[in-house]
């Protein structure tokens, strides 16, 4: 397979993590910031959606008790 | 206690063989795969669901 031959220069106990943490890292760093970026993102981690709909389609009085 | 430089299939500074590298590489080669086809789904989620790129 090319470019396999790089485990013979590079340590998998080295490249391995920095590869496997650079992925991390970099994937974070983006969602960080769609986080602090954009409106939708925040609301959709608060849950506000969710609760602007229920609280429009909850009823505005309890209903009545069953009668016994 | 046998000297492992003086294997001649391992290669230095790292000590691995050739074909040990190369399975090793194909293992991150489809890890890599798999895990950008699950990323690759979660985005179209992301997109159809989200206001994202919209």
């Amino acid at each position: 397979m090319i470019y396999g031959k790089i485990w013979l220069v590079v340590k998998p106990s080295v490249g391995v993590p920095l590869l496997l943490g650079a992925v991390a890292v970099s994937s974070f760093a983006v969602h960080y910031a769609l986080l602090t970026h954009t409106t939708w993102l925040p609301k959709y981690y608060d849950g506000a959606a969710g609760r602007v709909a229920m609280a429009t389609t909850a009823p505005a009085v309890a209903p009545p008790a069953a009668p016994k | 206690m046998s000297d492992p430089t003086a294997d001649p299939n391992k290669v230095w500074p790292t000590g691995l063989t050739e074909p040990e590298a190369q399975e090793l590489h194909r293992n991150i080669i489809q890890g890599t795969q798999i895990f950008g086809a699950i990323a690759a789904f979660a985005h179209l989620l992301a997109y159809i669901y989200s206001p994202w790129l919209h």
